[in-house]
Formats: C-alpha cells, structure tokens, sequence
C-alpha cells in the first residue's frame, strides 16, 4: 500500500491553484498560449511502418506489421485492422506492468474508432482471396514517455506508421496456381496501403471553475482538468469521431468552437505528417541505391571513364568553335579554376549536412540530354561522395556545381592519356569542353 | 596529503566515471584515510564506482560520484521539497521523490507539542530537511534546523513548484550563485526554493514571471554559464 502510494505521481495545492489561476490571464505554464499546440517531431525507423512521435516531452513510437489471416465470416472480402497498447512503466510510474489502465484502454478505443470508422485505411484492397486470405494489419503504440495528450501523440504515430508501412507482395503459384506465395522485398517491392484520408485527433481540456478551453493539455493540465473533448477530424473539415471524456459538462457552443479549431489544427498536422512521409520515401528510395555498395563503386570508375570519354569524343568533333574561342582560352581557363574551387568550396557544405532529401526528382533532367553511360557516371559520382544534398532542383547553381569537379577532372587526365600531352593548345580546349557542356546543360535545363 | 594530487586518482577527479571503473588504488595511498560517499564501493584495495556520473573530491579526502537523476536517494543533511501525502497520529507521510515516503513527526517544528499540531491539507508543499536516513527505514524529515529554529522550513504557499532532475537543483544551490539567477535575479523580482531532490518551487507577483523563471530554469539544465546568461538575456528582452 505504502508503496504505491509512494510510486504515484502527485501535484501539489499550489500547482494546481497556480494552473487556474495563470489560465485566467491566458498563460500557460510551458509558456503557450491556450489554442497553440506543441511542437510535433515525426522520426522512422529503418524498416518500413516504424515510427517516433515526440509531442513536447511525451513520446510515442508506433509499429505496424502485418500477417495473413482468415478474414471474418461477415467480412470476407475485408482485412483487419487493429489497435494495440503498451503502457510502459518507465513512461510513468503510475502506469503498472501487464494490467491496462483504464486509460490505456480508452485511448486503443478512440485512434482504433478514429481510424476504422472513418474507413482511413482502405481494407478491401487487403483482402488476397476472398473468404480464405486477408491481411491483417497491427498498429503497435508505445508509451514511452509521458507528457501529456497521449491520444493526439498516439494517432500521429500510428498515422504515420501506416503511411510508411509497406506489405510484401503476394502472387499465387504453387501446381494448380491456388497456393498464395509472399514475396520477399528483395524480390519484389513491397506495396504501401491505401489511406483515404488522415483523421488527426485533437484533444481540449476543460479546466477550472470557468471550463477555460486548452489545447493539447500537459500531463499537468490533465491532471487538474474537469473535463476533456478529444475530437477526431481530417483535413476536409469531416468529423470522425468525438470522445467526451471526464465530468464537466459543456456547452453546444463551447463543442463547435471547438471542432473549428480542431479542424484548423488537423490541417496544420496532415501537412506535417505528409512533409514527414514524403521526406521519408525520398530516403528510402536513396537507400535502396546505396544497398550494393561495391557494385556501384566498380561502376563509378568505369562509368566514370566511359563518360569522359563520350564527352572527349562529342568535343572533339566540333573544334572550330573552339580555336576561335582560344584568343581568350586563357582567361577562361582562369575562369575555371577560381569556379572550381568554389565549387569545392559548395560541396564541403553540402557534405557537412549529409541528410539528403529529394534525390531522385532532380535526376530526371539530367537523362533529357544526356546518354545512360553518363548519367550513370554523374549518379554514382554522386554516391560516392558521400551523396551531397540537393532539396532544390537541378536549376540551381550548387547542385549541377557538386557532380562537376569529378567528371572534369577525369575528363583533363583522360585527355592527356588519349590526346596526348603534345598540343599545349588542344589540352586547354579539352579541359575547357570538359566544363562546357555542363554548362550548356545548365542553360538548358534552365531554359526547359 | 600533498603527495595525493600527483596519485592516479587525481586524474579521475571532474571526469565522467561508469560503473566498474576503478577510481583509487588504496596500496599506493597508505597512512590516508579517505571518506567515500555514494557511487563508490570498496573491493579489497580498489575503489570502483557504481553508477555513471562525475566524480568529485573535497578536501581533505571525500569522495563521491555525482550524476544527475530524476530520483532522489534521501541523504542526511539535505533539504527538500515534499509533498504531504498522508497525516498520520504521530508522522506526517511525505513524497521526497524516494524509493519510500519520508515520515515527518508532528512535533519536528518550532516550539512543537501535543497541543499545536500543525494540519496541511494532501497536497501541501513543504520545505524540510532530511535528518536520519538509513537503509531499510524510512527517511525522517524536521521543519526546523538542528538548533531548533524553523529558519525557513515550514510549508510554501501559492508559487508553482516543477520537478526536475538533481543535477539541476544542486547547480542552482551552488557556491557562486549560478549565473542564470544571477541575471534573472537582477531584472526580475521572484522567490524560489530549491530541494536537492529536484523540486523548485517558483514564487513571484505575477504568473508571466513565474512562468518565465520556472520554463528558464528548465531549460538551462544542459547549457554552459555563458550560454545561460544567454538565453536568459534573450527571453528577458522578448518579453520587455
């Protein structure tokens, strides 16, 4: 007895009267005002439909996985979905162990009506063989630590983990063709889900004498608050669930002021959760070219060479553009050189922040104008060193700038080897055309 | 005892230490005395510590490891900021942050008989020190210093008190008054009691101020001197 009573957390007298009463001039105690919500960071694991919801100081992780099952009797063209709790007691002692709180039961309730009601996630296109196959999809929510408005952290992590969640592949095979076989995602790519929309819980306390209205409570607001509202609305405005929960009764007014702020606040948070979710693919499409290291670094040097030497070739045919140019060859060449060590300079600053984000879009200019061999050279160029960042498209200066000094350089060494070094002339021009095309490229592609 | 500095140990004072590093070597430091305090443990002629943390040395020859927990281990001497959980015939139950309540006799207050016994509602904030603490008791409390006096002790009215972790509270209860009170202390005007067990308790005129000086405090747990008379710099000019 004496013991419980010592692992609970308790509030004193004064926090409680010091929460009202610094309400009723619109302060909260971490600083925020009454409809403003707490930062939100949304983090993935490595694996597919992982993850990490920081909420202020409460953190969620959300896990989902998937198996294939004999779908219900009334249902049997629909798989499942299902919402499953873990109150750690490291998140907070008052939790225990094994036995679910009340709490941790009423919050499973409200993301699974959240999300299931609201048909979010398209479960017939889960379904494998109708009445015998469907897959059945288990969302995983971890407490792990608490700080407040569990039900609106808990909803992103599960939303979000649904969104990265991708389910292996599955085609029937076997002699009579009736056997289900899963492919694994080395073999075949493993599917995303169908989301229909994104229903974000938004939760409001109810506190003190005056029912003041809070957004997003604190652990400590929760435990002072009279009431609570969590309302369940997507982005379109659609409400899909409303949970009162607590005592205090409140006003129709009071409820649909409410609900337009939640919508407001949905809107906000599905940006967010998409930015997160796209950022997220675009990664893991980058990952997926880095798996066969040394494959890619073999062809880095071939390509490399091929593509020099295509440039040489494709140079070489139109020299006399060329020699008119070199009455000023040399202040170009200067040109050349104060640019590529700015360049150098560019790519050290983007090596620092290594994190690259929306690779694969700005790849796509580059196979406009140019042949396989080529691209393939600036691509793995682009791994190799170590993969310099581009959130802007290929427009910019900095990023046609990072993939440049390598292919130049390769380009001025294979011409001494195949020109030989006799024409003093001929060098500068091939080291000069080795730049130039670029450059023509980056008109082009600014033109386009 | 001049000769101690120039000894291994010395090279672990002020460094992080973990569990199983041995800190002091007893066969090289003969004719010594040495005092250990928590975190370090004796086997044989080695001294190891057992929990992560910095290991401190105050002369003439104490030694302990310090680390910043969200826990508290009651300790003889310290004072605290309880909570009252319970009322009992003869103790007060009080929440110290400990693995166990901490009882707090009814008469452990200035001029305390039978016939003035105080009555705190649950939930009262109270700023005691500990004075027994032993292994397998629980810790006992008193509302007043060893001569008797109350000097300050006694429960804390009004004010917002947070918890935070020990380390926080023993930098704010340092010698030179940590720099972040200092510059806060100079433009704004707010009570504040610290309990080594992690609670602050904040008091002003205002909750804007409060708020301010207790959302300062929690945020200043990682930042160096320089970087809190800083941000505290920063915060005062965004809200003047």
């Amino acid at each position: 007895m004496e013991q419980r009573l010592a692992n609970t957390w308790r509030m004193t007298v004064n926090e409680k009267k010091f929460i009202e009463t610094a309400l009723l001039s619109d302060l909260r105690i971490d600083g925020r005002r009454p409809f403003d919500y707490r930062n939100i960071t949304i983090r993935f694991g490595r694996e597919d439909g992982s993850s990490e919801v920081q909420l202020g100081r409460t953190h969620v992780m959300g896990f989902v996985t998937c198996q294939l099952v004999q779908p219900y009797r009334d249902r049997p063209n629909e798989g499942t979905l299902a919402i499953y709790t873990e109150f750690s007691p490291m998140a907070d002692p008052s939790f225990e162990a094994g036995r679910p709180a009340e709490s941790a039961v009423e919050l499973g309730r409200i993301i699974d009506r959240g999300l299931r009601e609201s048909r979010a996630v398209d479960t017939e296109s889960l379904c494998v063989v109708a009445g015998k196959w469907v897959w059945s999809l288990r969302v995983d929510l971890h407490i792990l630590d608490n700080g407040g408005n569990l039900v609106d952290a808990a909803n992103i992590a599960a939303l979000s983990a649904l969104l990265t969640f991708r389910r292996p592949e599955c085609t029937f095979g076997g002699e009579d063709g009736q056997d289900v076989i899963i492919h694994a995602p080395e073999a075949r790519e493993p599917l995303p889900l169908t989301v229909h929309h994104l229903p974000i819980a938004i939760t409001f306390a109810f506190i003190g004498d005056e029912n003041t209205v809070v957004i997003d409570p604190t652990h400590f607001e929760e435990a002072v608050m009279g009431g609570r509202m969590t309302a369940t609305v997507n982005a379109n405005g659609d409400i899909c669930a409303v949970q009162k929960a607590g005592g205090e009764g409140v006003i129709q007014s009071v409820i649909m002021q409410c609900l337009r702020i939640a919508s407001v606040k949905a809107a906000d948070i599905t940006t967010k959760i998409e930015d997160a979710v796209k950022s997220n693919n675009t990664e893991r499409a980058l990952r997926k070219i880095k798996r066969h290291p040394p494959s890619v670094v073999v062809d880095v040097i071939k390509a490399g060479e091929k593509g020099a030497n295509n440039l040489l070739k494709e140079n070489m045919e139109k020299p006399q553009l060329k020699i008119e140019d070199s009455s000023f060859s040399q202040g170009d060449d200067m040109d050349i050189e104060t640019e590529s060590s700015k360049q150098d300079d560019g790519r050290t600053r983007t090596d620092k922040d290594a994190s690259f984000i929306g690779g694969p879009s700005s790849w796509d200019p580059y196979s406009k104008g140019v042949n396989a061999d080529e691209l393939k050279a600036s691509l793995a160029s682009r791994v190799a060193v170590t993969s310099p960042k581009d959130t802007t498209p290929l427009v910019e200066p900095p990023v046609t700038v990072t993939d440049l000094p390598v292919t130049s350089t390769t380009a001025a060494s294979s011409s001494t080897e195949t020109t030989g070094a006799g024409q003093q002339t001929n060098k500068e021009k091939t080291l000069k055309d080795a730049v130039k095309p670029k450059h023509k490229r980056k008109k082009k592609t600014s033109a386009s | 005892m001049e000769s101690k500095p120039s000894n291994s140990p010395s090279s672990l004072v002020d460094q992080h230490v973990f569990p199983g590093d041995v800190v002091l070597d007893l066969s090289k430091m003969t004719n010594q005395t040495i005092k250990l305090g928590s975190g370090l443990r004796q086997d044989g002629d080695a001294i190891s510590a057992m929990k992560a943390g910095k290991l401190r040395f105050a002369k003439p020859n104490k030694y302990w490891v310090e680390s910043s927990h969200k826990r508290y281990v009651p300790c003889a001497g310290d004072t605290v900021l309880g909570i009252v959980v319970d009322s009992k015939a003869d103790n007060f139950l009080v929440d110290i942050k400990g693995p166990t309540l901490a009882f707090l006799p009814v008469l452990a207050f200035e001029g305390g008989t039978r016939r003035n016994i105080p009555k705190f509602e649950m939930g009262t904030l109270l700023y005691a020190r500990v004075v027994m603490a032993n292994t397998g008791m629980n810790p006992e409390l008193a509302c007043m210093d060893a001569t008797g006096k109350a000097a300050e002790f006694g429960p804390l009215k009004d004010g917002y008190m947070f918890e935070s972790t020990t380390g926080l509270s023993r930098m704010l209860l340092k010698s030179p008054p940590c720099p972040l009170l200092e510059t806060l202390g100079k433009k704004l005007a707010f009570e504040i009691a610290v309990g080594l067990n992690g609670r602050v308790w904040v008091n002003a005129s205002s909750p804007s101020i409060i708020i301010l000086v207790a959302n300062s405090i929690m945020k200043s747990e990682s930042l160096s001197p320089v970087q809190q008379k800083i941000m505290v710099d920063n915060l005062l000019q965004r809200v003047q």
